[in-house]
């Protein structure tokens, strides 16, 4: 499902991102990638959707090769791959089920299939009912779930998550995980860059080390911190994890 | 097409022209000022092309005859020139028609009962064939012996020509710059939209929004300013036309406006048309370079 092969990311400032990744992931997996901050999580999520371009090696998405994809292509591989990130991104000014909706309307659909669609996801991520709050009046934990429900509403057949629980309590992540583990269930291939190691070693699932751009563990059924690895790292215990303000992606910001 | 797809749309274009209607306001007035001048100054060139040409296909020659010349010598004269092949036409006018002409040319304007003589000799009025002849043909009168003087504008009238090519090049000059300034307001006023918006922008990208969806609304926006600028224009140079125009005839008797050889509604669709197109254009860059990140 994902293929990444020799994959080096250099930004334009010079930034070494991502030094020869080589990784398969198969399809309907769930797969967690961990690291040190600013080790290429992110960095290695934005070549899946297409956000950036490697500098060198392939990207393959689906049977796509994703590094070579024409511009006007790239919306096509959007629409097939889900993205959420710790920040929701949600309109404010648009209700949970307009917000929804609005993946749907942008992308051409039928007015039928947004009413159809919209309260799929809604029901799937439990939110119905409150499908006309807005942003604003909703706990962190349902922000989240509205964008992943978003996310989801154009069927596709990646999520990629961005520490979806980096401003969440125990609890909200917890319900996070639970939905992702459920969506995962119905056959979506699942990626989820995260520093909650509670989360990652709760759910035993396949996990991917990264330190400084390169993949230095990957293990099915891991823990955060590899075999043999390091003692916990205090910069990574959760509970320091819930002090540090939202950080902002830098697709968006405000 | 689905009610509710374009239903959606029309509130995004709606939103938009809405969020910041005081940037919006100045880009049609922009539009409008540089509509109206585009008008007035293809009207302008419109009439003085026409004055030009009708003036210069009147450069006639006026030759007047010595008082001692009669109407055998004229006769001869017209007789002469009309074998002449530079020559088009050749009209007698003795001093009494003249003299009447005079009459009806200036009626109104000036009090001829005050002439107790007839001033004017009698003439011929000679017209070439074509204006650059018109030299030599002159020339040749000026030797005839009951010839008293040859008349002629030829020089002035070239002269004329030429100044208002000139002018009209320089006006066309001003006329694009306007242009130019007016499609960068525009796109200074799409840019704020597009700032504004840049989240939902992101977000439309995220999802897999084509670039033309993500355009489309932006390009609306520009268009409808373009538009509404240019209707205003329009406006205003239809109020003109009904209240200036005929002082201007009264206050320019010499001058013959072809006000009807102008197709108002025509002349107002191209004007419309551009206003519009530089509406499109301006916003098409300005979301382009946006989208291109
Ligand atoms: N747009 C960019 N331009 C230049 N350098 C960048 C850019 N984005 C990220 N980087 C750099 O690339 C490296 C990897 O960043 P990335 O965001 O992928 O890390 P991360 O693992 O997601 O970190 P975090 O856990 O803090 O989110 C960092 O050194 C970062 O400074
Ligand atoms: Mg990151």
């Amino acid at each position: 499902m994902i293929s990444l092969r020799g994959v080096t990311l250099v930004y334009p400032n010079g930034t070494r991102a991502l030094d020869g990744i080589d990784l398969e992931i198969a399809k309907g997996s769930f797969v967690f990638l961990v690291g040190h901050s600013g080790t290429g999580k992110s960095s290695l999520l934005r070549l899946l959707y297409r956000e950036q371009r490697p500098s060198r090696g392939s990207v393959t998405v689906d049977g796509i090769r994703v590094d070579k994809l024409r511009r006007s292509k790239v919306p096509y591989l959007r629409r097939n791959v889900g993205v959420v990130f710790q920040d929701y991104k949600l309109l404010v000014d648009k209700t949970v089920w307009e917000n929804v909706a609005f993946a749907l309307q942008v992308t051409g659909a039928r007015s039928r299939d947004v009413i159809r669609g919209v309260p799929r996801v809604l029901d799937l991520v439990g939110l119905a009912h409150k499908s006309r709050m807005f942003p604003n009046e909703l706990s962190g934990g349902e922000q989240q779930r509205t964008a992943i429900a978003r996310a989801l509403v154009n069927n596709p057949k990646i999520l990629l998550c961005d520490e979806p629980t980096g401003n969440l309590d125990p609890a909200n992540t917890n319900d996070i995980m639970d939905l992702l583990h459920r969506i995962n269930l119905k056959g979506t291939t699942v990626l989820i860059a995260t520093h909650n190691v509670l989360v990652v070693d709760r759910m035993r699932r396949r996990v991917i080390r990264l330190d400084d751009g390169r993949i230095t563990a990957d293990e099915e059924r891991g823990y955060y911190h590899a075999a043999g690895g390091a003692a916990a790292d205090t910069a990574e215990l959760p509970i320091m994890r819930y002090s540090v303000g939202p950080r902002t992606s830098s697709l968006l910001s405000e | 097409m689905d009610p509710g797809r374009v239903r959606f749309f029309l509130s995004e274009v709606a939103r938009n022209f809405s969020r910041n209607v005081i940037m919006q306001l100045t880009a049609i007035g922009t539009v409008t000022v540089t509509i109206v001048l585009l008008g007035a100054f293809l009207f302008t060139r419109e009439t003085a092309g026409k004055i030009g040409n009708d003036v210069l296909h009147q450069v006639q020659i006026s030759v007047f005859l010595k008082d001692t010349a009669g109407a055998a010598d004229a006769k001869a004269i017209a007789a002469k020139l009309a074998h002449d092949r530079r020559v088009a036409s050749v009209t007698y006018v003795p001093k009494a028609e003249g003299l009447a002409q005079m009459r009806d040319r200036l009626r109104g304007q000036i009090d001829m009962s005050l002439l107790t003589s007839n001033p004017l000799p009698d003439a011929l009025r000679v017209r070439a064939v074509d204006t650059n002849h018109v030299d030599q043909v002159a020339a040749a009168l000026r030797k005839m012996p009951s010839v008293a003087k040859v008349e002629y504008a030829q020089d002035a009238v070239q002269k004329l020509v030429r100044l208002s090519a000139v002018l009209g090049r320089i006006g066309l000059g001003i006329v694009a710059l306007l242009i130019v300034t007016a499609a960068i307001i525009i796109s200074n006023t799409i840019r704020l939209t597009v700032f504004a918006r840049r989240r939902e922008i992101a977000i439309m990208q995220l999802v897999g929004a084509s670039s033309g969806y993500i355009r489309l609304p932006f390009i609306c926006e520009g268009f409808l300013a373009g538009l509404c600028g240019a209707a205003l224009a329009v406006a205003l140079l239809a109020v003109a036309r009904a209240q200036l125009l005929p002082k201007l005839a009264l206050a320019l008797p010499f001058v013959p406006l072809h006000d009807a050889d102008v197709n108002a509604v025509v002349f107002a669709l191209e004007l419309l048309g551009v206003g519009a197109a530089v509406g499109i254009v301006a916003s098409w860059f300005s979301v382009g370079r946006h989208l291109r990140t």
